[in-house]
This record gives structure tokens, C-alpha cells and sequence, in this order.
């Protein structure tokens, strides 16, 4: 017991000592993803600038939102970054508070899309991804979302959950695929349940899905832009696909818990963050692809990203509403019909 | 002689199930390839000295470390009395005692986390170390107890009488007589606590702060982001730490004496 | 420690009768109840047959080797159960060891799919608990009176006479701690029906954090722990009358 208490203690003491414990603190949560490359071109450059300490949070976004809702009376996290429906389900329980969209210098120069994603000014996009089909190229050939389902992918294809982001995505295009339209995706899910037992998984994570890529277990599987480096990367032939309906995608947002007490330093790193210049070296290091109109990468880069106003407002999205008022009878209708 | 081969045969089946996938993972992580696979493609350690170039590993190491020894010495201290008054004064209730203290076993772990979350170190202001501390010592009492429990009701309880006969205290028989015929039961309590709460995943997936994350879920984290075979070379590490110690309590101990 | 258990069960404090019928009422949480009672008991019952045959050999061993056997018998508790799953993934895989050798051989054409099915996760768990019932079946053998086997040998009693009459009744009290850790832990665990299961082989733990994690109902969870709690006490209970008989 004495070592326990002793050792924090004799940590605290060293910190206390030197000039570190007397600067100002931001604490963030994000994605865990890339926090390296995030560290090199964003956190250690920002923290410069501010003269403050950045506590990174990460983990994934469900996590992340439990614990900005047990936290509501004494926030713990003062700016997140989420996928624009949680940062929506967030704002309905009241847990966000108003952007004043003029501490943003690039505010102006943002996509439109991501200017005020989910009302009322609650957030800002940061960043927008596009979602397809990655398939091999040596064993198949993927011209529609409709050929998840045939036969030449039969016990070799992956579906993402419906509880993960990608999944109401790709029941978004499936059902435009099979001929549906709107989001009642109940004969799409029925479709999938016929099928259930032709499909390897419904994978949760996109790392999953790219291991089980790698060992030829999973031979195409609908998957987020942001994810395509873990397979553009490899030996075996992966190819993005571009199905006759279009691709689909989504955007990830920042926003700003309420009450936090850091109003000023966050409004500052969100400035930052959504500055023309941070969004370019995000992009350079194939990290986010930009949401700030302004950046300007090379052929190169913009081949492994979401870039350009042609691309992102030719995306499919489902407004973060409809996700959000109709998740919940996607989930039943999907146990019922696909789980059994 | 038959004998002898039957029992080596069975052995080494079993040992080849339980062991066996931590060789692929020894060598999984000596690939020189960028994805877990097995065979692995060509040799390299450069996995292995991954590991140590990540520094939240360093930090999460520590703090799973300290959780582990400490959370589990404090379950001992409380369970090893509570075992010994369950098995030798028939207090009413003993079997619901049984029962309350195995909750924490059977209450999935993620409950146990949001409920710390949500009712201590929210309204309490309790940090999330101490309340990580909390639910491993809670989540290790379980094992102590009824592990020593075990043990407690194949020892014959005249030892201990014959001791009092002799002239020894309540106390001095259960320190002199009892408490050395049961170390083999806390050693396995020990090292059951210890190996629950290091590898602990679903209580500690609430419990992390910034900066405070247990081990195991930075390797999940980790796994999230990159799916490079330092996952399993640091698997392989810690696995070669634990012989270690197995075979520090073997020498120091006599491990064996008391198996 | 007691307020701490106590707020355990508060997350899912406001449960009615009407929330369990609903539950029940629902396929999904039926097939998944089942699943997760077979695929507990079928991992006692495999971990106690093997428990049984390999403590006994262990605990016939001499005293140098016995201690290095205990040592190999717990190093699989103390990999994480993270790092022990993936393995799985690697030798149940489609190129993984098992299907090579399956296809190599000729035992079968085309790779069999072993992944994300309830085959994967029973051996994972297994893999993962077996170990907890060896050590509670050799910590209670160690103090079986050594003499009592060969006596009842030299009286005549054949191996499985000599199991049933003497070694049986001595270790009931470490074959019940054993069964009831192995199951709580199948019944429990996560990471492996998760990892090697995935969505399509849910179990009442994955089912669990799905409805925490995805439509924050804690009704549900509350559901469904009480279920796991109750399937756990039930299981020592069951295990102990067994045992008894």
C-alpha cells in the first residue's frame, strides 16, 4: 500500500517542481487512430503555440460518449472529435454546447457540407471520408453494391456490422443496389438474412477487416476511405471499387462539451486544427483527408484521401437525423432477420 | 510403465492445446512481414524492440503491474480472514457471504466498470486510479477467498486444536499452524488474482483516464490502430516475464513443495 | 466493498417483469441464452474430463517435475487473453495451420470455414479456462491421503470404481470451485465470443456490450446480467448437488 501511494507521490512532487504542472490544460478525446502522425502534425506544433498541455483521450467513439455523459456535471473532456451522428446524439441529450463559429478563422473557407452538420451550430466537420468496396482484383470484379450478395463472393465476403458506422452505409447503397429507395431498409436487411450464411462476418473494426483480408479469409468487404492504406499497402492486389450507384461516406465532426470551463483554449484548437495549413500536413501524412476548401494537396496524396468538392458532394451520405431516429429498428429488424 | 507412457501422452496432448498458440504467437512476432501470420514471413526481432519505442506500453505496463500486486495482496489480506471465518466458525449466513463475495466473478465486467464510473468516481471525485485499484482488489477477492476456502476445508482442524492444547492463542494457531498449511491455496490465490487482474479487459474499458489506461486496453487500443505483429511480440514478452516469475517462486519458495 | 457491489447492480436498477417477458419474447435473445448455456457447459464438462485425467498425472509426478508441470499448466493464464485469441485466428484461418494440413493431406478439397463459428469460440474458450480447473482439481488432490487409491486397489477396485468411490468424493470441493470459474469465465468473457465469434455468433456477454455499446439500454444489460449472475449460481449449485450424488 505505502509503495502505491508513495510512488504518485514522488511523481507528483517531480512534476510540481518543474514548470510543466503550472501550464494550462486541454484535455481532447479522439479516435485512437494514428495518434503519431496526429502527435508530429497537430498536438506537439499546437502545444507551442499555446504554451499549454494537451491530455489526449482516446479509444472508441462509444466509450468516448459514455463517458462525456457520465461526466455531464463536471467535464472531464472539454473538446471531441465524433462521427457526426454520436456528436448528434450528444447535442439531443444535451450535452454540447453552441459553436460561436467566429473564433473560427477558417470557418469561411470550410466545405459547405461542414459547416453546420448536425443544426444548430453544435459542430464542425473536420474531416470527410467516402466508403466502397474493397475487393481483389485476381478473384473477383465489383461493379455494384448489388454484387456483395452474389454468388461469385459467396463465403468469402464481409459486411460491417449494422452497429458500427459502415453498416447503415452500406444498407444505404444495397438497398439502392436491390432497387429500394429511402432508408426503410427492411427488405435489404431480409435480403442480407437470406444470405447470412454466405457471409464470412459482419466485422466491427476496419483493422479486422483488413487482417482478414490479408489472409484471403474475406475477399471483398464494403470499407471507410480512411481505412484504404491498410490495404493499398499490401502485396496481394486490392483494388477500391466504383459501383454503378456511387460511392457513400461520412464525415466526422468536432464539437465542444458544455460547460467545460476551456472554452478559450479549445475555440483556439479548433482554429488551428481546421486551419488550411494543419489540414494540409494532416493530409500529406494520409492521416484525414481535408475539410477546409483551401488545401491544396498532389495527385498522390489526393489518391489515398476523400478530396475535392467534386468527390465529397457526390458522396451518398445519410443525414446524421435519420441515423439517429432510426438506428435503433435497424439494429431489431437486423437481430431478428440476420443474427440467428 | 504403461502407465507412465499414458500419462506423458496425456500431458503433452493437453500442454500442446494450452501452450501451443503461445508458440505462434512467440513466432508470429518474430515476423518480418507487417501482419500476424504463422508461418511467419522470414525472421526478425524488429517487433520485439517495437515494443519498447512505445511508450504507453511503458506507462499502461506499470500501472497493470501495480494494480495486480498491490490489488491482489489487499484481497488476500481481506479474503484469507474471511475464508477462515467461513470455514471454521459456522457464522449464519456463511453461503450467502460466499455468494456476495463471488459477485464480482459472475457481475460482467463492464457493468462493474460503468457502475464504478457512473457512482464513484463521478459524484465522488474518486481519481481513476483508485478506482481501478477498487474494482481489480474487488474483482481478486472472489479468487482469494474461495481458493483458500478450498484449501481450508481439506485441512484437518485438530491441527490447530492440538495447537491451542499446547498453549497457543486463536491467533498463534492461525499464524502458527494453519496459515503455513494453507500457503500453497494462497500462493494459487496469488497467482489467479494476480494473472485476473493484469489481463483484466472489460472492468478497466470504463476505468481509463487520460494518461491512466491498463495494459490490456492500450494493447486493444493499439490492435485498433496498427495491425503489425508487436501485439503478439509483446504477448510473447510479458508471457516470458511471467515464467519468470513461476520460476523465481519455484526457487525461492519451493513452489513445488506445496503443488 | 459492500456499497461497491451494491452500485453493481443499481446501472440496471429500474427492471420490471415487463422488460423480461419483451426479452424473452425476442428470437435473437432466445437463440443467444441457449447458445451461451451450451457452449458453458460443454466447456466444464471437456475441461473437467481432461482436468481430471491431466491433474491426476500431474499430481503422480515427482516433486521436481510437478512444480515445473503447475508452472506450464498456468503460463496460458498469464498471456493475455487478447494476444491468445488472435492465435486462434491464426491456426483456425482459412491459410492457417488447420487448413493447410486439412487441404495438404487431402482430407479436404476446399479450406473449411472455422472462423466465426461456434467450433472457433468453444475452443477458445476452453483453451482459455481449462487451466483453472486443472489447478482447482490438483489443489484438492494434492490433499487427497495419497494411501487411499492404492487401498482401494489392493481391495479390488478397477480404475473406474477407483474414480468414482474415491477420487471423485475427495475432489468434489475443487472440482465445483474448478466448474464453477470455468463456467462463470465462459459465460463472461468477452474478448474470445467477440474476436473469434464476431456478430454472428453472439453470446449473452457480446449480446451485453451490443446493447450498452450501440442503443445505451441499460434495461437489457440489466436483463441479461441478472440472467448471467443467476446461470452462475445455478451452475454451483448444479455442480454441487452432481458432485454430491
Amino acid at each position: 500500500m505505502t509503495l502505491k501511494y508513495l510512488l504518485p507521490l514522488s511523481i507528483g512532487a517531480l512534476l510540481a517542481s518543474s514548470s510543466v504542472f503550472a501550464k494550462d490544460k486541454l484535455t481532447i478525446s479522439v479516435y485512437s487512430f494514428a495518434q503519431d502522425a496526429y502527435k508530429e502534425a497537430l498536438y506537439d506544433p499546437f502545444e507551442e503555440i499555446c504554451d499549454c498541455e494537451l491530455v489526449i483521450e482516446t479509444g472508441n467513439s462509444v466509450e468516448r460518449m459514455a463517458k462525456i455523459e457520465a461526466n455531464a456535471a463536471n467535464p472531464v473532456i472539454d473538446m471531441a472529435v465524433m462521427s457526426s451522428h454520436d456528436a448528434l446524439a450528444l447535442a439531443r441529450k444535451g450535452l454540447l454546447q453552441k459553436l460561436d463559429t467566429s473564433k473560427l478563422a477558417s470557418f469561411n473557407d470550410l466545405y459547405d457540407a461542414a459547416k453546420d452538420p448536425i443544426g444548430d451550430n453544435m459542430a464542425v466537420g473536420y474531416t470527410f471520408y467516402a466508403s466502397s468496396i474493397v475487393y481483389r482484383s485476381d478473384l473477383v470484379d465489383i461493379k455494384s453494391w448489388g454484387d456483395l450478395l452474389q454468388p461469385a463472393v459467396a463465403g468469402r465476403v464481409a459486411l460491417p456490422n449494422i452497429t458500427g458506422t459502415q453498416g447503415p452505409l452500406t444498407l444505404h447503397m444495397l438497398s439502392q443496389a436491390l432497387g429500394h429507395e429511402g432508408i426503410d431498409f427492411t427488405d435489404t436487411i431480409n435480403a442480407i438474412g437470406e444470405k447470412a450464411d454466405d457471409i464470412v462476418t459482419f466485422y466491427v473494426r476496419s483493422s479486422q477487416l483488413a487482417q482478414l483480408m490479408q489472409q484471403e479469409e474475406v475477399i471483398a468487404a464494403p470499407v471507410g476511405r480512411f481505412a484504404w492504406s491498410r490495404f493499398s499497402g499490401s502485396d496481394l492486389p486490392f483494388k477500391w471499387a466504383e459501383p454503378a450507384e456511387g460511392q457513400t461516406g461520412g464525415m466526422n465532426v468536432m464539437l465542444m462539451t458544455k460547460g467545460n470551463g476551456n472554452e478559450e483554449l479549445a475555440y483556439k484548437l479548433m482554429d488551428y486544427w481546421l486551419s488550411a495549413e494543419v489540414q494540409t500536413r494532416v493530409a500529406n501524412a494520409k492521416i484525414d483527408s481535408p475539410a477546409n476548401s483551401k488545401v491544396e494537396v498532389s495527385a498522390d496524396i489526393a489518391d489515398s484521401l476523400t478530396y475535392g468538392a467534386d468527390l465529397i458532394n457526390s458522396l451518398n451520405m445519410i443525414s446524421p437525423d435519420d441515423i439517429i431516429d432510426n438506428r435503433d429498428s435497424w439494429v431489431e429488424q437486423w437481430n431478428s432477420n440476420v443474427i440467428q | 510403465m504403461s502407465q507412465t507412457w499414458a500419462s506423458r501422452v496425456i500431458l503433452s496432448l493437453t500442454l500442446l492445446f494450452l501452450i501451443g498458440p503461445f508458440f505462434i504467437i512467440i513466432f508470429a512476432g518474430l515476423s518480418a512481414g507487417s501482419t500476424l501470420s504463422f508461418p511467419p514471413d522470414g525472421l526478425s526481432l524488429k517487433w520485439y524492440l517495437a515494443v519498447f519505442s512505445v511508450e504507453s506500453f511503458r506507462q499502461s505496463f506499470m500501472l497493470s503491474m501495480l494494480l495486480a500486486v498491490f490489488g491482489t495482496l489487499t484481497a488476500l489480506l481481506l479474503g484469507v480472514p474471511a475464508a477462515y471465518a467461513i470455514c471454521r466458525y459456522k457464522i449464519p449466513g456463511a453461503e450467502t457471504i460466499k455468494l456476495i463475495v463471488a459477485a464480482p466473478i459472475i457481475v460482467p465486467g463492464i457493468i462493474v466498470g460503468l457502475a464504478l464510473l457512473r457512482y464513484l468516481v463521478v459524484p465522488l471525485n474518486f481519481t481513476v486510479t483508485l478506482a481501478l485499484f477498487l474494482a481489480h482488489t474487488a474483482l481478486v477477492l472472489p479468487y482469494a477467498v474461495r481458493v483458500v476456502t478450498a484449501t481450508l476445508e481439506n485441512l484437518r482442524t485438530d491441527i490447530e486444536e492440538a495447537a491451542i492444547l499446547l498453549g497457543c492463542t486463536r491467533l498463534q494457531a492461525f499464524t502458527k499452524a494453519v496459515l503455513p498449511n494453507i500457503k500453497s491455496g494462497i500462493l494459487a490465490a496469488f497467482i489467479l488474482g494476480f494473472v485476473t487482474s493484469f489481463n483484466q479487459v472489460p472492468v478497466s474499458l470504463f476505468l481509463s483516464g487520460p494518461g491512466v489506461r491498463t495494459l490490456p486496453i492500450d494493447m486493444l487500443a493499439y490492435m485498433e490502430i496498427t495491425y503489425d505483429p508487436s501485439v503478439a511480440a509483446l504477448s510473447a514478452l510479458l508471457a516470458f516475464l511471467s515464467i519468470a516469475i513461476v520460476f523465481i517462486a519455484e526457487k525461492t519458495l519451493g513452489f513445488s513443495r506445496y503443488v | 466493498m459492500a456499497i461497491l457491489l451494491s452500485e453493481a447492480f443499481k446501472v440496471g436498477g429500474e427492471w420490471s417483469l415487463a422488460g423480461y417477458a419483451d426479452f424473452i419474447s425476442k428470437p435473437l435473445n432466445r437463440t443467444v441464452f441457449f447458445r451461451t448455456l451450451k457452449l458453458g457447459a460443454l466447456v466444464v464438462l471437456v475441461s473437467a474430463v481432461v482436468g481430471y485425467a491431466a491433474a491426476f498425472c500431474i499430481v503422480n509426478l515427482e516433486p521436481a517435475k510437478r512444480g515445473r508441470m503447475f508452472g506450464l499448466i498456468i503460463l496460458p493464464l498469464m498471456i493475455s487473453p487478447v494476444a491468445r485469441t488472435y492465435a486462434w485466428i491464426v491456426i483456425l484461418g482459412r491459410t492457417g495451420i488447420v487448413n493447410n494440413t486439412l487441404v495438404g493431406l487431402g482430407i479436404s478439397d476446399t479450406p473449411i470455414r472455422f472462423l466465426f463459428t461456434e467450433t472457433a469460440v468453444f475452443l477458445g474458450l476452453l483453451q482459455l479456462f481449462m487451466p483453472l480447473m486443472i489447478i482447482a482439481l490438483i489443489s484438492s488432490m494434492e490433499n487427497m491421503p495419497k494411501d487411499a487409491i492404492a487401498a482401494a486397489r489392493v481391495l479390488g477396485a478397477n480404475w473406474f470404481q477407483v474414480f468414482t468411490r474415491v477420487i471423485l468424493p475427495l475432489t468434489r470441493e475443487g472440482l465445483v470451485l474448478g466448474g464453477t470459474l470455468v463456467f462463470t469465465g465462459a459465460l463472461t468473457a468477452y474478448i474470445t465470443p467477440a474476436i473469434l465469434g464476431g456478430s454472428k455468433v453472439l453470446m449473452l456477454e457480446t449480446l451485453l456490450y451490443q446493447r450498452v455499446n450501440v442503443s445505451n439500454d441499460y434495461v437489457s444489460a440489466g436483463i441479461i446480467a441478472t440472467i448471467l449472475i443467476v446461470m452462475s449460481f445455478g451452475a454451483n449449485v448444479v455442480l454441487r448437488r452432481l458432485a454430491k450424488a
